[in-house]
């Protein structure tokens, strides 16, 4: 008799179509969970938010606000049901979601046409703090919203030559100590800074091409950050607020668009140029699964409360997969 | 009528014939007097009542024997007056009913006096009349203990008469009677009803008659079901009024320990009783005897207005003597409950309406001693309802289930007592799933093909009005008896409309999972108890009972769901795979098709079975019907959540169409059925509504399933319905699935090529008919930029891409199959030449090689695409069809055609010949669309001309005369010339001698081979 059969590779649990057009930007609402069940936001590159049910698996909506130009990062805020939506159209809308309204009520004016995803810091409070690719090529502009006041902008030292960033990450240990944004740059380094000071505290070398992307576990004080190469960096940060790169993680493929860790922080997914889903252990960096379902790169992944993940692509659909789900 | 007003008028008239009788007694005197009495008013015969009475009462007390006509004649004629009076004084009313009574008393022995039955009747009707005469109290006070003896004396008479006497007449006269004598009676004549202490003393005074009532009446019940309904019907009334009035639980609560003792001569105090306890629990017992045998003999009584009566019976002591008669209870609500589905509705709906009653006033529910009971009775029920189900006939399982649903109705929510003990929930579950189980043994089910996938057109039917209770016709092993199928639903139904659902769920699901032997019983069980959860069949008896709500009934459906879906409870064996695909199939995954052979108790072939490992006809058919049960549960399901199912579309829907499209007939009409019911249920108004709605969830399981084909073989089935069942919107979806479909193909070629083939070919011709190109905004386009094509003009070229690999597959079928394909991309994408030319230009080595060296078949398929490729792009084709396939199709024709002019009849079944005749046939429509040139025309025709001979076999003058024709059109000139070159019917004279005479070569008159044809041919042309 034959050898027992591999099992199949794992599908996704279903998959949502009906963008018509790539996928930049992912993000899941648990908020909305009062009027059924959870929501995910999916960003195109023609411009529109679609909402999707995650119950019906239908897009409930569209949002359409940025004139036709690829939608690059969505998030909502913690309190209020408000989206923000950043665009190509150099553009950053506040949506009102609340009782099925989907109206801008604000935005705010980006600078800087880069692939720079923004970054917030929000708690309860009715003030949160929003950081933007600045006016200069390598400034980070800090904002303090709503009233969209400019704090400061991060400028690095004219003869650090880090180039543009790439990707922001604000943060802070508590709610008490000062923020802090991780930011990834052109040149392959990550550079944590102190907002308050408008200093770096900290800057490291760990890729040789652009940063694509970082995720951050303040928890644990580690982070990880991909690149258009084809290592992923693994980095801590220790007492004295110096990263230290703590380990690299061959890809066979280069190219990673956004990498994400679990609420939970027990595994990582990254979105690879090569179609491919990766998913790995956060504490091990031991590679877990090879997610192929995509037919072409995939730009965005995202986690749910749950555990779900979502991952969209410029093959114009989303895959959701339920792995090892959480006991 | 009345003659005589006054009392004086009447008086002077009646005084001579009184006197009269009170001297001589005859039945002409009496009939006299009666007479007279006819004349006499109401009014004025009350005035002389006593003096009237007295010679017909002295005639009675007169010593001596008497006539019995004379008596009988007596007692009418005092009937007659008592029946126009009252009698006002209680002394008048005693003597009275003493000497009426009198009357049938023989001394000689106990039994009453063997008289004419025309006396015994004028008797009981004189002592109705009497009861009835008494004026307003004076009734009342008639019922003192001094009467006990004469009024004994009266009942036991009147018991004898109704038990002993022939004639049905005074059976019912002497039964009436009784009734009247205890009060029961039902007519307007009576008073007021009984205040307590009233009731109390009558109920003591009756205690006293009480064991002769109850045990003469019950040898009545219990007598010759040929006695006549009406009998048994009074006395069934008679006994439980009695009863229930002397063992009210009221006026029981009331009597006092202590016996006082009643002011009454030492004889009559003799007979009086005293109603305690002790009382109480000896008659109690008595009476429960003989009501278990009433209940017993009346329940199967043929006539329904007994056992009508029998319904009365168990309310009225159920709800008044619940206490006294405790040890009834039992006996009594299984009556009751036996009756529910009695075969008259009158009984049905009786024993409906009491159990709503008894619901209503919480008599079972609110009594914690009658639950207990009913809860017993399941208990024991249950208990011995395997056994039953194993020995009883149709009949008896019949009345033992409709027992057994009477139980439920009537416990309603308390059944979760009985269900929580698990050893009686799987004695229930085991006898259900006993006798459900399936004859499995029909041989035409797997035998059954559906053949033509015609669309699914059908619409919901709207007529049923429980359309969830349709389902296919089955056999069980254990019964035959439809209405057995009905019960044992109703039975699940109301265990899911009361019980606890998680439970009962759990354990069927676990029974389903146990063994194949348990599992489409246990289905259909499942099935059932949601449509009971959610209430759609049952009448609820208890108000206060709360249904499933919708969220935890949608939980409890997704889990069945997923477990009927599952890979191993839903692809299951249901023929012999010789279909390209199967064996591939089971080589791959021999453990994925749960094969029942062996496990499965089918006696014909179990032999076979097990010595063989091939699924047996017994264990394909047991396959079919586990995923038809399957089916129709989801169709039930359907109903039971309503909208709420559209939710679960998204994992229903495809596994379902999957079904629709199966080759066994029974499991696609039951699949197509099951597709209705959604529809009904989630308010589409046709299946192509349905499948067009929820093409995105269609898509999702597609493209999932495609990327593991070999396990789901039927996917392109699916892709294949939906896609002749979608319109131009789901364009997008449709292209994306699509790549999903290519990229399938491109890895499994070999394999699979003829399913998705056929999926190609239904996708292009679903895009051929919505042909109507998406409208490109005109702003939107830039002049520099190209603006992106049309979808379909994508999934065109892509699947023509496909087509050009396959156009040389090794086998036929597929070919051909790809032939049409190509044939329908090239007209979706004969707008956009930009993009069919180069594809063209590739498939032309394939094509050729079709045309030249392919079967007869591919050569005409071939022949056709050419002939819509010309129509789209002639120029491109004309010159390389000329050069590439013309030259050789032109000289086989010509080396071929004497070899078919010398051939015998056999030759039109070679080969050679098909090819000969397929390119004749496609030759002409080609050669008219391509518009060739002069030469290249002439090549064609010269190659065809040999087969106008009369030589060559029929079909291929046909096809050669066919070419022509169509040469014709394209130059009927040249062709003209050519036909009279071989054979010119008449000579041309010049119209003027100075021109040259004409001079065809045809034209030497001389029949020849072509004459017949060339004929034929140039009446073609005038």
């Amino acid at each position: 008799m034959a050898a027992p059969c591999p099992p199949p590779p794992p599908d996704p649990q279903f998959v949502l179509r009906g963008t018509q057009s790539p996928v930049h930007a992912l993000h899941f609402w648990e908020g909305a969970q009062a009027q059924g069940h959870p929501v995910l936001f999916s960003g195109s590159q023609s411009g529109l938010v679609h909402v999707w049910s995650l119950q019906t698996r239908r897009a409930v909506t569209t949002l359409d606000g940025h004139g036709g130009q690829c939608v690059t990062w969505l998030q909502m805020l913690p309190q209020g049901h408000q989206l923000l939506s950043q665009g190509r159209d150099l553009k950053l809308c506040l949506w009102d979601l609340a009782e099925g309204r989907n109206a801008v009520v604000d935005s705010v004016r980006l600078e800087s046409v880069g692939f720079c995803r923004s970054s917030i810091l929000a708690g309860g409070q009715p003030r949160w703090m929003l950081a933007v690719p600045g006016k200069g090529s390598d400034e980070v502009q800090i904002l303090e919203m709503p009233s969209k006041t400019s704090v400061c902008a991060l400028k690095p030292k004219a003869d650090a030559k880090l180039g543009m960033p790439m990707c922001l990450r604000l943060w802070q240990a508590d709610c008490n100590s000062r923020p802090l944004l991780l930011a990834g740059y052109e040149d392959g380094s990550v550079a944590l800074w102190d907002v308050s000071e408008q200093k770096v505290c900290s800057h490291i070398a760990c890729h040789k091409e652009p940063v694509m992307d970082l995720d951050f576990d303040s928890q644990k004080a580690r982070g990880i950050s991909g690149s258009a190469g084809k290592a992923l960096a693994v980095w801590s940060l220790d007492g004295q607020q110096a990263l230290q790169v703590r380990g690299t993680h061959e890809l066979t493929n280069p190219g990673i668009a956004e990498i994400t860790i679990r609420p939970d922080r027990k595994i990582l997914a990254t979105a690879g140029w090569d179609h491919r889903i990766r998913v790995f252990h956060w504490r091990t960096m031991q590679p877990l699964a090879v997610l192929a379902f995509h037919s072409a790169a995939v730009q965005c992944v995202a986690f749910a409360a749950d555990g779900l993940l979502a991952a969209g692509s410029k093959d114009q659909r989303i895959s959701l997969w339920s792995l090892y789900p959480r006991a | 009528m009345a003659v005589f007003d006054t009392p004086e008028e009447a008086f002077g008239v009646l005084r001579p014939v009184c006197v009269q009788l009170t001297k001589t007694q005859t039945v002409e005197n009496v009939e006299h007097l009666q007479t007279r009495l006819q004349a006499v008013s109401d009014s004025a015969l009350q005035e002389l009542q006593q003096y009237i009475l007295f010679p017909l009462r002295f005639t009675l007390k007169t010593p001596g024997p008497k006539r019995e006509r004379l008596i009988q004649s007596v007692v009418e004629c005092l009937t007659f007056v008592l029946s126009s009076t009252c009698v006002k004084e209680q002394e008048l009313l005693q003597e009275l009913f003493s000497e009426l009574s009198a009357c049938l008393y023989s001394p000689s022995s106990q039994k009453p006096a063997a008289v004419s039955e025309e006396l015994k009747l004028a008797v009981i009707q004189g002592l109705s009349t009497l009861m009835h005469s008494a004026y307003g109290d004076i009734i009342l006070t008639f019922y003192e203990p001094s009467i006990l003896p004469r009024l004994g004396f009266a009942i036991s008479l009147l018991l004898g008469l109704a038990e002993q006497e022939k004639s049905k007449q005074i059976k019912i006269a002497a039964l009436k009677c009784l009734q009247v004598l205890l009060l029961q009676c039902d007519c307007q004549d009576h008073p007021r009803s009984l205040d307590e202490l009233e009731q109390k003393q009558l109920g003591d005074l009756f205690a006293s008659f009480l064991p002769g009532i109850s045990t003469a009446l019950t040898r009545v019940i219990t007598g010759d079901f040929k006695q006549g309904h009406s009998i048994v019907v009074s006395s069934l009334k008679i006994f439980y009024k009695t009863v229930s009035f002397i063992m009210a639980d009221e006026q029981l609560k009331r009597i006092s320990k202590v016996h006082a003792k009643p002011a009454v001569e030492h004889r009559v105090a003799e007979l009086m009783v005293h109603r305690e306890a002790d009382w109480v629990k000896n008659t109690g017992d008595k009476l429960t005897i003989l009501i278990k045998k009433i209940i017993e003999c009346v329940s199967v009584h043929p006539h329904w207005k007994v056992r009508l009566e029998l319904v009365e019976l168990v309310e009225d002591l159920l709800l008044k003597c619940s206490q006294s008669l405790v040890e009834c209870a039992g006996p009594l609500l299984k009556a009751l409950v036996g009756l529910v589905n009695d075969e008259s509705s009158e009984v049905q709906a009786q024993c409906n309406k009491v159990l709503r009653h008894f619901a209503d006033q919480r008599v079972v529910v609110g009594s914690k001693a009658l639950a207990d009971i009913l809860s017993e009775s399941l208990h024991s029920l249950a208990t011995s309802l395997p056994r039953l189900m194993n020995s009883q006939d149709d009949q008896g399982k019949f009345s033992t289930l409709s027992l057994l649903l009477g139980y439920l109705k009537l416990l309603g929510p308390k059944i979760n007592f009985v269900l929580n003990s698990l050893a009686h929930l799987q004695r229930l579950s085991k006898a259900l799933i006993q006798v459900l189980e399936l004859d499995v043994a029909d041989i035409k089910i797997v035998e059954e093909r559906r053949w033509n996938s015609d669309d699914l057109n059908a619409s919901p039917k709207t007529s049923a009005t429980q359309p969830w209770n349709h389902i296919q016709r089955r056999y069980f092993h254990f019964f035959t008896d439809e209405r057995i199928f009905m019960l044992l639903r109703q039975v699940c139904q109301l265990l899911g409309y009361y019980g606890n659902l998680y439970l009962l769920v759990d354990h069927f699901m676990e029974l389903y999972r146990q063994s194949v032997v348990y599992r489409k019983q246990a289905a259909m069980i499942l099935n059932e108890l949601v449509t009971g959860a959610a209430g759609l069949e049952v009448e609820n008896l208890h108000e206060k009972h709360i249904k499933t709500n919708p969220e935890e009934l949608r939980e409890i459906v997704t889990s069945i769901l997923e477990e009927y879906t599952s890979q191993e409870n839903w692809y299951l064996v249901t023929y012999l795979e010789t279909e390209e695909m199967g064996e591939e199939l089971m080589m791959e995954h021999p453990g994925l098709q749960a094969i029942t052979s062996g496990e499965h108790t089918c006696q014909v072939t179990s032999f076979l079975a097990f010595s063989k490992p091939s699924p047996t006809i017994c264990s394909m058919n047991s396959n079919i019907w586990q995923i038809c049960i399957q089916l129709e549960g989801i169709g039930q399901f359907a109903y039971a959540l309503g909208k709420d199912f559209c939710l679960l579309l998204m994992s229903v829907l495809y596994p379902v169409m999957e079904k629709a499209g199966d080759q066994t007939l029974l499991i696609s009409q039951v699949a197509t059925s099951t597709m209705m019911n959604i529809c009904h249920a989630c308010g589409y108004n046709s299946l192509q509504h349905l499948i067009n709605q929820n093409s995105d969830y269609l898509v999702n399981g597609i493209s999932l399933n495609l990327r593991h084909l070999s396990l789901h073989p039927h996917t392109p089935k699916v892709l294949e319905v939906m896609l002749r069942n979608s319109d131009a919107n789901l364009l997008p979806l449709v292209a994306d699935v699509v790549q999903d479909v290519l990229a399938t193909l491109d890895q499994f070629y070999d394999k699979r090529a003829a399913s998705f083939v056929s999926v190609l070919h239904a996708l292009m011709a679903a895009l051929g008919e919505q042909s109507v190109s998406p409208k490109v905004d005109e702003n939107d386009t830039h002049p520099d930029v190209e603006p992106p094509l049309p979808l379909q003009i994508q999934i065109a070229m892509d699947v023509m891409e496909r087509c050009i690999h396959l156009l040389s597959d090794k086998n036929l079928q597929i070919r051909l199959k790809v032939l049409d394909v190509l044939d329908l991309c090239v007209v979706v994408l004969q707008s956009h030449k930009n993009q069919l030319l180069p594809l063209a230009h590739r498939a032309w080595p394939s094509l050729v090689h079709r045309l030249t060296r392919d079967a007869p078949l591919a050569v005409l398929r071939a022949f056709k695409v050419l002939r819509t490729l010309g129509s789209k792009c002639g120029d491109f084709l004309r010159s390389r069809f000329c050069k590439d396939v013309l030259p050789k199709l032109a000289g086989s024709l010509v080396t071929q055609a004497p070899i078919s002019a010398r051939a015998g009849p056999v030759y039109s079944h070679t080969l050679a010949f098909k090819l000969q005749l397929a390119v004749l046939q496609g030759l002409g429509p080609l050669c008219e669309r391509l518009d060739l040139g002069e030469g290249d025309l002439n090549k064609v025709a010269d190659a065809c001309l040999i087969y106008l001979s009369a030589k060559q076999p029929v079909k291929l003058q046909e096809a050669a005369r066919s070419v022509f024709l169509h040469l014709m059109k394209v130059d009927p000139d040249s062709t003209w010339f050519l036909l009279n070159e071989l054979y010119c019917p008449m000579q041309f004279t010049p119209p003027h001698p100075s021109l040259h005479p004409v001079q065809l070569r045809g034209a030497s008159g001389q029949q020849n081979l072509y004459t017949a044809n060339v004929l034929h041919l140039l009446t073609e042309l005038q």
